[in-house]
């Protein structure tokens, strides 16, 4: 009998042996390079799939392909959301020995920045590199991490939300309790809103399965909402919008994939052009040799943000988009 | 404020009975073949995942609940062969299962998240139009607990059954129990494999994530239900239990919400409410 047993526990060794060597490709063998262009290998790690990390990320490559054709690699892995897998992707960077890191979200920033202090890690989709403690100061960051912040200013999404909703006086913020990005926005937008004399009401959610209940008892409560670029909320878009838009609730949020999802208007910075701008970062570094520890974090301004309404969502709430607004 | 709540509570009511689905599945391998089954965390995303990729394609939302139970009942199928042919312990199998359907609803999905607009697609419900979801609801977990009446009163069923409440005997009468606990395990996370597909289509979208705790969900459902129904032995009482206890879980839910409790200790009053159900069945077992 546990002869058998042995027998079959070695026979689920061996497959599982064959099954992961089946999905490691082997390491490709030095190839004979006649020209002594170097090869650049960049590791990306995004931490979620939606619009904004995907167009962040797209915005990095096509910067770095456009300044360095036939010189960059990339190996693109995606957390799916998962601080885990951030650490384990990340790590599997480092022991590649790849020439530089890039990380796509705040998680995904943190887990590149335990698993190496050498190689070079560019940071986008972060909101404060000073806060989450990713850096010493925006203007000299101090170690190996550098990068691009989504910090968009929030007195402008105030404003936006001023303008279509001139009646509101309860504004409800919804984020993930897990998510220190998001908590940072949250502050900032409590103290932008409460200055301008609006109610402010705090919510957090700690899975998908929670956005129904929560969301529900909030629009009992608020006249508007102004969503942060929550990624747990960006992936979840419609189950909040669905309950909103029925209660005739109005959301503003800090991002324009968000609105195409289902919120109604937003001053967004692009994320395509927070990756590009990343991705000169990344090519400063690599080429020129600059130290990330003194190059300073990149911040959109104002000039840089475009309007976004979502008409569907507007006329659905009876909205009409005062002609101010529409330049 | 309690005109909010009121406001409040078709939705909490129509949520239930979606999770109550799920529910009923739990009810089927943890009350009636005594079986602890966690693949139902993965089971119920993959109906979920399952559900949204064949809308995407293009398939109606009604076959896209049926391919939603067909994926759930290949899950239950997956964890029952682990356990009866490979021998691994119940809760080890079902772990199993769950650890691996992570991987293959990110297959089937192909990215953690995909969106089920109702405004492009005609889903069945829709957490937009509560009303409209409560009738849909309603009629699916009315023709779901019949049919699971009727099965549990084949004879088949009955070998399910036995199985559950006594192996030993259920064997020495000649009933395949292996073979009972797997079709228990399909059946049971074909539900499930339909609630995740309700929900999807309920909340616009399938995220890879949704599963995430769905089986304290669901054995609140069943001890709520079961307390409720005060261990009835009728199959239509203890079914429709588990659906008021689902729904009653929800409710309580949105009480305590309304009452000022803190969205982030939810979880840890969930898992309270769960064991002070879970308790006193015990005591009863051991008086008896």
């Amino acid at each position: 009998m546990t002869q058998k047993k042995n027998l079959v526990l070695a026979m689920l060794a061996l497959i599982l042996v064959f099954m992961l060597s089946g999905c490691n490709t082997p390491a490709p063998a030095p190839t004979p390079t006649p020209e002594p262009k170097t090869v650049f290998k960049i590791g990306i790690v995004q931490l979620a799939e939606f619009p904004a990390l995907d167009a962040a990320t797209q915005g990095f490559q096509d910067a770095l392909t456009e300044k360095l054709p036939d010189q960059v690699e990339f190996d693109l892995q995606n957390a799916q959301g998962e601080q885990t897998n951030a650490t384990t992707i990340v790590n599997k960077f480092v022991n590649d020995k790849v020439s530089l890191i890039m990380a796509n979200a705040t998680n995904s920033v943190k887990a590149a920045r335990e698993a190496t202090s050498t190689i070079p890690i560019v940071g986008t989709s972060v909101t404060d590199y000073v806060k989450s403690g990713l850096v010493e100061s925006n203007e000299a960051p101090g170690g190996n991490v550098t990068g691009a912040s989504d910090n968009n200013p929030v007195d402008v999404q105030v404003e936006l939300l001023a303008a279509l909703v001139p009646d509101a006086e309860v504004v409800g913020i919804v984020f993930s309790s897990a998510e220190e990005n998001s908590e940072i926005q949250a502050v900032e937008a409590k103290a932008a809103l409460e200055a301008k004399g609006y109610e402010v009401k705090i919510y957090t959610v700690a899975d998908s399965n929670e956005i129904q209940t929560v969301v529900t008892k909030a629009c009992t409560e608020v006249d508007a909402f102004y969503e942060p670029s929550d990624n747990l909320i960006a992936s979840n878009v419609p189950t909040m919008a669905n309950i909103t838009t029925a209660a005739g609730i109005p959301v503003i949020t800090a991002e324009s994939s968000m609105c195409e999802a289902g919120f109604l208007a937003t001053y967004s910075i692009s994320y395509y052009d927070l990756g590009h701008k990343a991705g000169e970062m990344a090519f400063e570094i690599l080429v020129n040799g600059a130290d990330p520890a003194t190059t300073p974090i990149f911040t959109f301004d104002t000039s840089n943000l475009t309007l976004f309404i979502n008409q569907e969502v507007a006329d659905a709430l009876g909205i009409v988009i005062p002609e101010g607004l529409l330049k | 404020m309690i005109i909010s709540f009121l406001n409040a509570l078709p939705g909490s009511v129509a949520q239930g009975l979606i999770w109550g689905i799920l529910g009923l599945g739990v009810a089927v391998s943890y009350q009636i073949m005594d079986y602890a089954d966690l693949t139902v965390d993965g089971s119920f995303a993959t109906g979920g995942a399952v559900c949204a990729v064949s809308i995407a394609a293009g398939y109606s939302a009604g076959f896209s609940l049926v391919f939603a139970a067909l994926a759930g009942m290949l899950a239950g199928f997956v964890t029952g062969t682990l356990h009866t042919r490979l021998k691994i312990p119940a809760i080890l199998a079902g772990i199993l299962s769950q650890l691996a359907l992570y991987s293959i609803n990110m297959r089937i999905m192909g990215k953690s998240n995909i969106t089920i607009s109702r405004t492009k697609y005609a889903l069945l419900l829709s957490s937009a139009n509560i009303s409209h979801a409560l009738v849909v609801a309603v009629a699916i977990t009315i023709v779901l607990v019949l049919t699971l009446v009727w099965f549990f009163r084949t004879e088949i069923g009955y070998a399910v059954r036995a199985t559950g409440n006594n192996e030993k005997m259920a064997r020495a009468q000649g009933i395949d129990t292996d073979a009972m606990k797997r079709l228990g395990l399909i059946i049971s996370n074909g539900l499930v494999g339909i609630s995740g597909a309700l929900l999807a289509q309920f909340q616009g979208n399938a995220d890879i994530n949704m599963g995430r705790g769905a089986i304290v969900i669901g054995l609140a459902a069943v001890v709520i239900g079961s307390r409720l129904m005060r261990h009835h032995e009728r199959f239509v009482l203890r079914f429709s239990g588990t659906l008021l206890g689902s729904i009653s879980y929800y409710v309580v839910l949105s009480v305590v919400i309304y009452l000022g409790l803190s969205t982030v200790d939810l979880k840890l009053f969930t898992a309270c409410l769960v064991a002070l159900f879970l308790a006193r069945p015990g005591q009863k077992r051991r008086a008896a």
